[in-house]
């Protein structure tokens, strides 16, 4: 820790902590992991999409007043507000609508090798319209906008009803 | 299900469960650190005394909290450990709002000599008495295991 400096203005000068003071214990602190739970309720249209990935399925949804398919599904269209009509499986293929080189992992930690992520455009969806999901099987190099990509599924005993039962999207 | 469906399979909606990895690190300050690297050592507390209105401030401050005079070196004394306790509450429950085996006394202490205070658990063999005004004393850590922290606080008991 340094000293404060008596020269400085008459307002509070702060005083600086580095990293080393505190892996070194030059100065006490106070340390607290809270338990932060949650437990978030899905609703009927997002639980029937989940238990759809568990079986290998991809699940929309159809508006028949703004004729489109929406995926992930919702129990109202957002663009008329109406109840959405109809359950439709639509094939794990798409292809890229945006997508993302990432240096950087989940907990925002650098790393060599990026992660690729990106915008999924499913086929039989509107265009413009997908969920994210990481892409795999290509090099940063390689992937380009609107590549044509198929969804690569964990094996069924591993699935457990979440997004990332689709391991990620390969090159079709 | 579309939305004129019934749901009949109470099992049918799914929660989505989680934690978050929230830490929490709070560096003692200036005058924390002096004060906890005090405790550390001795078995006294450490209080500030403000020039222009003789309040003495405990936990101790750099700065007065009512005139906002700047406290010299030379202010830090030396205080026992030992108060008076102002107020006092018996919880039953704890923090994950369950039944405690044996209840806790949460009081809150006037330290001596000091115009501050402190939270504390006072032990006592006797639980359901008053505990209001009565004198307490801080019992520690043993010195080798004190990390610098309020829990070095380990309770306060009777004298």
């Amino acid at each position: 820790m340094e000293e404060r400096k008596k020269d400085w203005p008459p307002y509070a000068p702060g005083t600086y902590v580095r990293e080393s003071d505190i892996s070194e214990k030059r100065i006490t602190y106070t340390w607290w992991e809270p338990e932060v739970q949650y437990s978030w309720s899905l609703g009927p249209a997002m639980s029937k999409f989940l238990q759809g990935l568990k079986a290998g399925k991809i699940l929309g949804i159809h508006c028949k007043r703004c004729k489109r398919v929406i995926v992930p599904p919702r129990m109202f269209c957002e663009y008329c507000y109406g109840p959405t009509d109809e359950w439709i499986e639509l094939p794990d293929t798409g292809i890229i609508e945006t997508f993302s080189i990432s240096y950087l992992d989940p907990d925002a930690r650098r790393i060599e090798e990026p992660i690729l992520v990106g915008v999924v455009d499913l086929d039989g969806t509107p265009p413009h319209h997908g969920f994210m999901h990481y892409f795999g099987e290509m090099s940063k190099d390689e992937i380009k906008i609107g590549m044509k990509v198929k969804a690569v599924w964990k094996p069924e005993n591993e699935r457990e009803g979440s997004i990332t039962d689709i391991k990620y999207f390969k090159p079709l | 299900m579309t939305f004129g469906e019934k749901q009949t399979d109470p099992t049918s909606p799914m929660h989505w469960r989680g934690d978050m990895q929230a830490d929490y690190f709070y560096p003692s300050g200036v005058a924390g650190d002096k004060f906890f690297k005090h405790l550390m050592q001795k078995d006294s507390f450490l209080a500030t005394k403000c020039n222009k209105c003789n309040k003495v401030l405990f936990p101790p401050r750099l700065y007065c909290e009512d005139c906002f005079e700047e406290i010299p070196e030379i202010n830090w004394i030396e205080v026992p450990c030992t108060g008076t306790v102002r107020l006092f509450t018996v919880a039953t429950l704890n923090a994950h709002n369950e039944k405690m085996q044996s209840p806790k006394v949460v009081a809150l202490i006037d330290i001596d000599q000091t115009d501050g205070a402190l939270l504390g658990i006072i032990k006592s063999n006797d639980i359901t008495k008053d505990f209001l005004g009565r004198k307490v004393k801080a019992v520690l850590r043993p010195k080798e295991k004190r990390e610098g922290t309020l829990k070095d606080i380990l309770h306060f008991e009777e004298i």
